[in-house]
């Protein structure tokens, strides 16, 4: 059960998909016709129709399995005044598979381990192929406000210090915030 | 302002007539139109050194040996001599006027470079205010080196760079900074600024802007690095914050995909997060395209069309190079990584970004076809134009914002090109300009003098040069020449074909010019000095 559908990127098309524009390309061309990638551009639709508050969604150049996510840290969080970049990663059997996302930008935050990878339920066995990516961004939205404090999701030493030492928490997480994500 | 041409009548009206409130020193820099560089000693007997330039106060002329290893200062002095008999107005110049050693004094000679390392023969900075200067030696360029650590493909590795801090008032090496299997473009100070007694040194291949002091005990402090980090403690802090277990784990995996190397590189990158300066942009363009636009549907739109589609070509741009605009400002160049060690920049994209480093926040962004940024810099030139010392010769230095002269050429020039946005980009390639590249010397004051700008001007480069001598031609009195300078033979070169490069160097004071002719695959120069009998 473990990790069995979640996490890992060793399917993503494109071979998680290379930075040259070129590659990545001819790459989703080959398997726009596919299923994964019919869902992802109708995802994209709906997105444009409905967006979620203070953050965004879009596919980097014109790679559909490689999109960019921007937040704005809410106010009242210790992430207020930051911008997160992430990087969210469609599989190409996705929505049968989770998508993986990545920070670029350097958050303290017990869900996103030191590489920057977000640990979420959703993104694990919690996924199912109904869940969308304006679904999966109000999820990241929450979590800013509420971390996810369960064992198997959170890096443990800040789970700790959220839970006894709120203050010193937060504080942290706003000198981050200062320092790596303005 | 002077009525006349005759020195005698302008010392006169000098003494009898004020000037306009303010002009004082323009009206004494007329008196250059009086005493000019006329004559010229052919072929001179010279050492066989390569000249670099006088320094901004007239001071020393720096010289390196031929083989670039010692740097040898020489006092410019000036030919005297006495003569006995009635008309010694028309008497020939000694025979000791075609030595070297008659107009330069050699104050000392200090060896910079040991074995394997070179001088940089096209680099130097002067600190005027402490009589410093600062050199560079290195070892050869390795071109297909591995891109360790973080290193940027395609950009060649230095093994060892030293920067050397002189006092040249006697030679006595003062500090030396080391930098290692490193890319600094030191051509031209291209990628070192100075500014007041701030430092800044691009690492093209670690794309970082290190930032040092120069005290004035003459030592080199580390100030601050641009870079993966904005601020002097961010390294220290992530270290030392909770997470440190796993953050010291990654970094020990990242070391060994490095070290791995071959192919690993692309990975490392891809995992790593944005680097602090690059978090700082792109935020910053974000945040840019976002309150332009209220409509949160057109916000989208706009974001998806000018950000997350181009998001990657920001994210692979680097810091191609970087000017003080004052103490806490830096104007930086980034562009695709071709670029950045290429000569000829003109045709690759490229952005101009204003960053405060104290803040650690970039303030503006352009294109560099932007029309607002060339605006300022066709009224304000000389802001951009920031000299590292607050002498008043080099704020004479002619440009489009301080002179009708050149102003005018440039609107010549904008009204020739076919397109405006053309236009743009090429004057604003010239940014962020290159630390003491212009001489001071009055003859190029485009006020008094005019020259051909494609045979001669202030930028100090070598120039393709012709048989024919370069006419400086007044601007009060623009029938006749007022004086030319012939590099090269007396005679013109044996075999008119024969590519041959000059370069002159010009006295910021004195009227007193160094030209130096090389021909191409022949190593002799001819050396003629030009000045004022």
């Amino acid at each position: 059960m473990m990790n069995s559908s979640g996490g890992g990127g060793g399917r993503m098309p494109t071979s998680t998909a290379t930075s040259s524009s070129t590659t990545s390309r001819s790459s989703w061309r080959s398997t726009s016709v596919s299923g994964s990638g019919k869902r992802i551009q109708k995802e994209l639709k709906d997105l444009d129709s409905q967006p979620p508050p203070l953050s965004s969604a879009g596919p980097i150049a014109d790679n559909l399995y490689h999109w960019l996510a921007t937040f704005i840290g809410p106010t009242g969080t210790p992430y207020e005044g930051g911008i997160f970049f992430l990087h969210i990663l469609f599989p190409v059997d996705y929505p049968f598979k989770p998508p993986k996302v990545v920070f670029k930008t350097r958050i303290y935050h017990c869900n996103v381990d030191s590489s920057g990878n977000l640990n979420l339920d959703i993104l694990k066995d919690g996924w199912s192929p109904a869940l969308t990516i304006s679904k999966l961004l109000l999820a990241i939205r929450s979590m800013f406000f509420t971390p996810n404090l369960h064992p198997y999701n959170a890096v443990p030493s800040i789970a700790h210090l959220y839970q006894v030492d709120r203050k010193t928490h937060n504080e942290l997480a706003a000198e981050w915030t200062f320092r790596f994500a303005k | 302002m002077f009525k006349t041409n005759n020195l005698v009548a302008r010392l006169f009206e000098r003494q009898t007539h004020r000037s306009t409130p303010g002009t004082n020193i323009h009206r004494t820099r007329q008196f250059y139109e009086n005493l000019v560089p006329s004559y010229t000693i052919y072929d001179v007997e010279c050492p066989d050194y390569s000249f670099r330039k006088f320094t901004e106060d007239g001071q020393y002329l720096i010289t390196f040996n031929r083989n670039y290893q010692e740097l040898v200062v020489y006092r410019p002095a000036w030919l005297t001599f006495s003569c006995c008999g009635e008309d010694c107005d028309t008497h020939d110049l000694p025979s000791r006027a075609n030595k070297f050693d008659s107009f330069f004094n050699q104050l000392y000679c200090v060896s910079l470079a040991s074995s394997n390392e070179l001088i940089c023969k096209d680099f130097f900075l002067y600190m005027e205010n402490k009589q410093f200067g600062l050199f560079a030696t290195s070892t050869a360029q390795v071109h297909d080196a591995p891109t360790t650590g973080g290193a940027v493909p395609g950009v060649p590795s230095i093994e060892k760079i030293t920067f050397h801090l002189l006092r040249l008032e006697d030679g006595l090496i003062l500090d030396k900074k080391v930098f290692h299997n490193e890319f600094i473009n030191l051509a031209h100070n291209v990628g070192v600024y100075l500014y007041d007694d701030l430092l800044a040194v691009v690492s093209l291949r670690y794309q970082t802007i290190h930032i040092l002091q120069i005290r004035e005990s003459g030592n080199f402090v580390d100030v601050r690095a641009i870079g993966e980090f904005c601020r002097e403690d961010d390294e220290l802090f992530l270290n030392s914050s909770s997470q440190h277990g796993t953050i010291t784990e990654n970094s020990e995996q990242r070391q060994t995909l490095v070290n791995n190397n071959d192919g690993v590189s692309n990975n490392v990158l891809q995992n790593s997060f944005l680097s602090g300066i690059k978090q700082r942009l792109l935020s910053f363009i974000y945040r840019g395209i976002w309150n332009e636009e209220a409509d949160e549907t057109e916000r989208i739109q706009q974001l998806k069309k000018r950000f997350y589609f181009h998001f990657q070509d920001y994210v692979d741009l680097i810091i191609w190079k970087v000017q003080f605009l004052d103490r806490h400002h830096l104007l930086i160049k980034f562009g695709s990584v071709d670029g950045g060690v290429s000569r000829n920049t003109d045709h690759y994209p490229a952005f101009f970004a204003i960053y405060n480093m104290e803040d650690a926040e970039f303030v503006a962004f352009y294109q560099n076809s932007a029309d607002d940024l060339y605006i300022l810099l066709e009224k304000f030139a000389d802001h951009f134009h920031t000299s590292p010392n607050k002498s008043m010769h080099i704020s004479f230095i002619s440009s489009h914002s301080n002179n009708l002269h050149a102003f005018e050429q440039l609107t010549c020039l904008k009204i020739k090109s076919g397109s405006l946005s053309q236009f743009v980009k090429k004057t604003l390639a010239s940014l962020p300009f290159t630390c003491q590249s212009q001489s001071p010397s009055p003859y190029f004051d485009q006020s008094l003098f005019r020259f051909d700008e494609k045979l001669i001007s202030p930028t100090d480069r070598h120039r393709q040069s012709t048989d024919h001598p370069i006419k400086f031609i007044s601007r009060r009195q623009p029938k006749i020449p007022r004086f030319k300078i012939k590099p090269g033979p007396e005679a013109g070169s044996s075999d008119a074909r024969a590519k041959k490069i000059s370069s002159f160097l010009f006295h910021p004071i004195l009227p007193l010019v160094i030209s130096v002719q090389q021909t191409m695959y022949l190593q002799s120069s001819v050396v003629n000095i030009h000045f004022r009998k």
